[in-house]
């Protein structure tokens, strides 16, 4: 147990280790199964078993991979055990409730979340394999640092006065979509392609067209822009079929 | 390479033809030489050849070309050797260049090598530890038939910093920051673009309804 608890303090690299396993093995107590007292029933058991999953797939950041991906299928074992059955596995319902659960700790706004959701989550009685599993969690993740990432952007563009002009974050907004298209190059000429038209010089003739006409004009608010950005975002998510 | 961009001559390439002493079946000795015809529906005037070495030494190519008499008139076809035991491996016994791709142009050939009809081309392997050889992905470009190179795309050649417009507004935004914001958005959705799977549930509905003929009786 100590060295499985070292195995994730070693993958997930916390900035705070000793908190980092205090909180590990608070969760093991707190989740084990004899200390779910009202746990007897089965919605119980359902609940318990979601949010130890959570637990684990929180446990590391998507971009130490493998720690990630280990985590994901701890998350997917413990989703898929329990249950009546030898092996139940995961269906799209818990599925789907996991997601969603990820989703709302990140106070991701409903607005944003649902057409996600509805591109990766499966329908209740579908088996899910754990391809997609891993896939639409990972989605989540991003999605949730990719917002962060358009939060701090807003944050540039508004210049500290709390709106910013809608036609620059329609520029800036207009020039990442452009660099997401797929161009008919191969990848590495496609990432000097994409370096280029995000650099600051194509960025800032981008906003400075935008603002040509040099009238005030209306604003774009904080959570328009992260719907925005968001949905660029999720075009590009594959969706589950 | 300067191949990429264009197609290569459609051609009928013959299935290798390994050439040994006795019964192939029952001599021990392996082939040393292996033969393949290659030809072309229409006369072609050779740029360059491109394939990828497996295992062979050294390559004679020899085509049959109709020469053109003074008068504008075709002679008769007659076969020339344009090249000759052209090292492959510089060592046949070890790895060495032994799955290299190969680019020969016409510079290379001993000879013109226009209207080409036929070709064919000789592979020789000395050394006995390799069980078998040859020479996969042929291809064969022409001459003239290279498109010349497209101008360069607009963001190679966009203003260098120093041509940065001058006249930014004040109240433009860190162009810097937003930059680094942008790109990490952009990085963010290519990584997830980059580790989709190929799995998939297997509905079998489109939008909700089945496609009849999918539904059995059994």
């Amino acid at each position: 147990m100590v060295r499985e608890a070292l195995l994730k303090v070693l993958e997930a690299r916390p900035d705070e280790p000793v908190a980092f396993l205090a909180g590990y093995f608070e969760k093991l107590v707190l989740s084990s199964p004899e200390a779910g007292d009202g746990g007897g029933d089965h919605h119980g058991q359902h609940q318990q078993r979601l949010v130890r999953a959570l637990w684990y797939v929180h446990l590391a950041h998507h971009s130490h991979r493998t720690a990630f991906n280990n985590n994901i299928s701890m998350a997917y074992e413990c989703l898929s055990a329990g249950g009546r059955r030898k092996k139940p596995g995961v269906n799209g319902k818990i599925y789907s409730e996991l997601l969603k659960r990820i989703c709302r700790d990140g106070e991701v706004p409903e607005e944003i979340i649902s057409p996600l959701l509805r591109k990766i989550t499966c329908r209740d009685h579908e088996a899910v394999p754990f391809d997609i599993f891993r896939y639409g969690v990972l989605t989540c993740f991003v999605l949730l640092e990719f917002l962060a990432k358009a939060d701090t952007l807003y944050d540039v563009l508004d210049d500290s006065s709390g709106v910013a002009d809608k036609r620059v974050c329609l520029a800036v907004l207009g020039t990442l979509e452009e660099a997401l298209q797929a161009s008919n190059f191969s990848v590495p000429v496609r990432y000097l392609e994409v370096g280029s038209k995000l650099g600051p010089d194509c960025l800032a003739l981008a906003m400075d067209r935008a603002l040509v006409d040099r009238k005030v004009s209306a604003s774009m608010n904080r959570g328009e822009f992260l719907r925005r950005a968001t949905a660029l975002f999720i075009t590009k998510v594959k969706p589950v079929d | 390479m300067g191949t990429m961009g264009h197609e290569p001559v459609p051609c009928t390439i013959k299935s290798a033809v390994t050439l040994q002493v006795g019964d192939v079946r029952r001599e021990l000795g392996r082939p040393g030489v292996v033969v393949i015809d290659v030809a072309f529906p229409q006369p072609i005037d050779l740029q360059e050849m491109v394939f990828k070495n497996y295992y062979a030494a050294f390559l004679t190519m020899r085509v049959q070309r109709r020469r053109s008499l003074n008068r504008g008139t075709e002679g008769p076809l007659q076969w020339v050797t344009c090249l000759q035991d052209y090292c492959l491996m510089p060592n046949p016994h070890t790895e060495d260049c032994s799955q290299d791709y190969v680019c020969l142009s016409r510079d290379q050939m001993f000879c013109d090598v226009d209207h080409v009809a036929t070709m064919r081309l000789i592979l020789r392997q000395p050394s006995p530890v390799w069980f078998n050889f040859s020479i996969e992905e042929l291809r064969f470009y022409a001459q003239g038939q290279k498109i010349p190179q497209k101008g360069f795309p607009s963001w190679l050649s966009h203003p260098s910093p120093q041509e940065q417009p001058a006249n930014l507004h004040e109240e433009l935004p860190n162009p810097d920051k937003v930059s680094s914001e942008v790109q990490k958005m952009w990085v963010l959705t290519e990584m997830l673009q980059a580790s989709q799977t190929a799995a998939r549930i297997g509905r079998f509905d489109v939008d909700g309804c089945y496609d009849i003929n999918l539904l059995s009786y059994t």
